[in-house]
């Protein structure tokens, strides 16, 4: 327990030192991508792994906030106002997509946020006169929050930083609280749950408006880092993306989709500027982890760590 | 006075199987029933649909004079409801401890709250400890239900049933595959809980648990055949012609 809360320190420390240490703008930018990321699977892992609910239709919870946020700066309300209603926006169609949703449970919830989904991103695609279509938006300036300036790479870093923080602090509660007690009972024996005075249905919706919530968070922070949002930033091959940053860092872990936002992040926006076949590089470190890991790198690496740890321990016992 | 439990010409058909025909039966409030019949009698269809697992055709079913068919299951279990399994089903990652927190969070307000450490809810925990001890598990609590064996994990099943500190409970085989010393266990058990628990108990094995019962239904093809104390059962001819073979 004390020796994770030391790493926990240093490895936030290390995060808080990117920018000081790595002096590329380019880097830095690709940093607080990373971060945008891992919220993004870290809120979507609620619904995965936490609730055993696989929704291909998180990104459009980007999309939404993104849009929103946009639509009513363009229409004269302050950054504060914006980003306050757009994410009250992209969080009730988070309600309403879960009531659609949780109609069906296992494959059928996974076809029904695919197709909501791929409606928002219909809808974004179609829209012209609102969305702009495939040219998509323009936002036209960052916040200044408490009049702080973020429009260097650095400073947009650390508020990235500060936003998932935040985040993970609020998702860490929730994983170990009594309701995450619940909903992951809920995910193993719904039955039984529901034999012991739990509302599985209520639990698995409540998830899902929590999961929508930080995933609106991170759209607006992807709108800020981009100042711009396309149809392209909600297809479904980012939704499946996220999906997989998840499972590849072990979706049973909260910590888990963070390392895989890492790696996909970067596989993505570094290797595929020395190699072109990049997309094959990251079929092989699936295959690889897959077979090796089979419930992610969080949980393999942990795995190993102990299995190295016991001999030493029997050997000091001897 | 009314019935704790009261079941009226309940049906209910599995395409062209009737699994429950015109069933009634009352069980009054402290009462021991049990309930038996070969396999396929409809005993756990039954109790399915009492908990509210399955949704009959037609009938009734009323706890304490309230009609419990409209309402989802986790409601029932709010009335006063609880059950075991015949076919466990627990959470086999899990301490033994934390199978019984989440029965008593199932009742609790606090199976909402998203902020607070569960882990630092110090009575629930100490609770579930009590009901543990028990059953006689007092010594297992911190072990995970994988590591447990299957005499253990029925008495779980009764811990969690327990401490929720149900007015019905409805137990499915609960000496189902446990050896004559886990079912002494568990008969003591039984006999130690206290009379405003009304309790119902399924047994395909009728003489491991004729102590326990004051009256007894007997279900054969999804109809009571038989119903009454138990002599009156035992000495009926058609419990031997169904159930006992000649």
């Amino acid at each position: 327990m004390r020796r994770n809360a030391i790493v926990a320190v240093a490895i936030g420390l290390a995060a808080i030192a990117v920018p000081l240490i790595i002096t590329s703008e380019f880097y830095v930018n690709l940093a607080s991508q990373v971060l945008i990321y891992a919220l993004l699977a870290v809120s979507l892992n609620l619904l995965l792994g936490y609730g055993g609910m696989v929704s291909l239709g998180h990104g459009s919870f980007v999309g939404l906030a993104s849009y929103a946020a946009v639509l009513l700066l363009n229409a004269g309300y302050g950054q504060l106002p914006s980003a306050t209603l757009a994410i009250l926006f992209s969080t009730a169609c988070g309600g309403l997509f879960g009531l659609l949703a949780l109609r069906a449970s296992g494959i059928g919830f996974l076809m029904i946020t695919l197709a909501l989904g791929q409606i928002v991103w219909g809808i974004a695609y179609r829209a012209n006169t609102i969305t702009g279509g495939d040219n998509g938006l323009r936002y036209a300036t960052r916040p200044h929050p408490f009049g702080i300036d973020i429009d260097g790479a650095a400073s947009f870093y650390w508020f990235t930083l500060i936003v998932f923080a935040v985040a993970l602090f609020f998702i860490w509660r929730v994983t170990r609280s009594p309701f995450g007690a619940s909903l992951q009972g809920a995910r193993d024996q719904p039955r039984r749950m529901r034999m012991l005075g739990h509302n599985v249905w209520l639990i698995q919706w409540v998830a899902f408006v929590l999961a929508s919530f930080w995933g609106s968070v991170a759209g607006l922070l992807y709108v800020y880092y981009n100042l711009f949002i396309s149809p392209h930033a909600i297809s479904l091959q980012q939704s499946a993306e996220v999906l997989l940053m998840a499972i590849l860092g072990g979706a049973s872990t909260l910590t888990g989709p963070i390392v895989g936002a890492v790696i996909i992040t970067l596989v993505k926006n570094v290797v595929s500027t020395y190699f072109e076949r990049w997309n094959s590089l990251l079929g092989a470190i699936f295959v690889v982890v897959i077979l090796f890991m089979p419930f992610g790198i969080v949980p393999g690496v942990r795995q190993l760590w102990h299995r190295w740890r016991a001999p030493k321990k029997l050997e000091r016992a001897a | 006075m009314t019935p704790a439990l009261e079941v009226t010409n309940l049906n209910k058909r599995f395409g062209g199987l009737p699994a429950t025909k015109q069933v009634s039966l009352s069980v009054m409030p402290g009462e021991r029933r049990l309930i038996i019949g070969p396999n396929g009698a409809g005993k756990t269809t039954l109790f399915n649909l009492i908990t509210g697992d399955l949704t009959p055709d037609a009938g009734s079913v009323k706890l304490f004079g309230q009609e419990l068919l409209q309402l989802p299951t986790q409601q029932r279990v709010h009335l006063g409801l609880a059950r075991t399994y015949q076919i466990l089903t627990l959470f086999p990652k899990e301490t033994l401890c934390h199978n019984v927190v989440l029965a008593l969070l199932g009742l609790s307000q606090m199976r909402w709250n998203v902020w607070t450490f569960l882990s630092g809810q110090r009575h629930l925990y100490d609770t579930a400890r009590e009901a543990l001890a028990l059953v006689g598990l007092g010594a297992s609590a911190e072990r995970t239900v994988a590591e447990t064996s299957y005499g253990e994990r029925r008495r779980l099943e009764m811990a969690m049933a327990l401490a929720q500190k149900p007015k019905v409970l409805l137990l499915d085989e609960p000496l189902a595959g446990l050896s004559q010393e886990e079912r002494q266990h568990v008969r003591d058990l039984l006999s130690r809980v206290p009379r405003d628990v009304t309790i119902v108990m399924i047994e395909h094995d009728m003489d491991s648990a004729l102590a326990f019962a004051e009256r007894i239904t007997l279900l054969h093809y999804g109809e009571v055949i038989v119903e009454g104390t138990r002599a009156q059962v035992v000495a009926d001819p058609r419990t031997k012609e169904v159930y006992l073979g000649d």
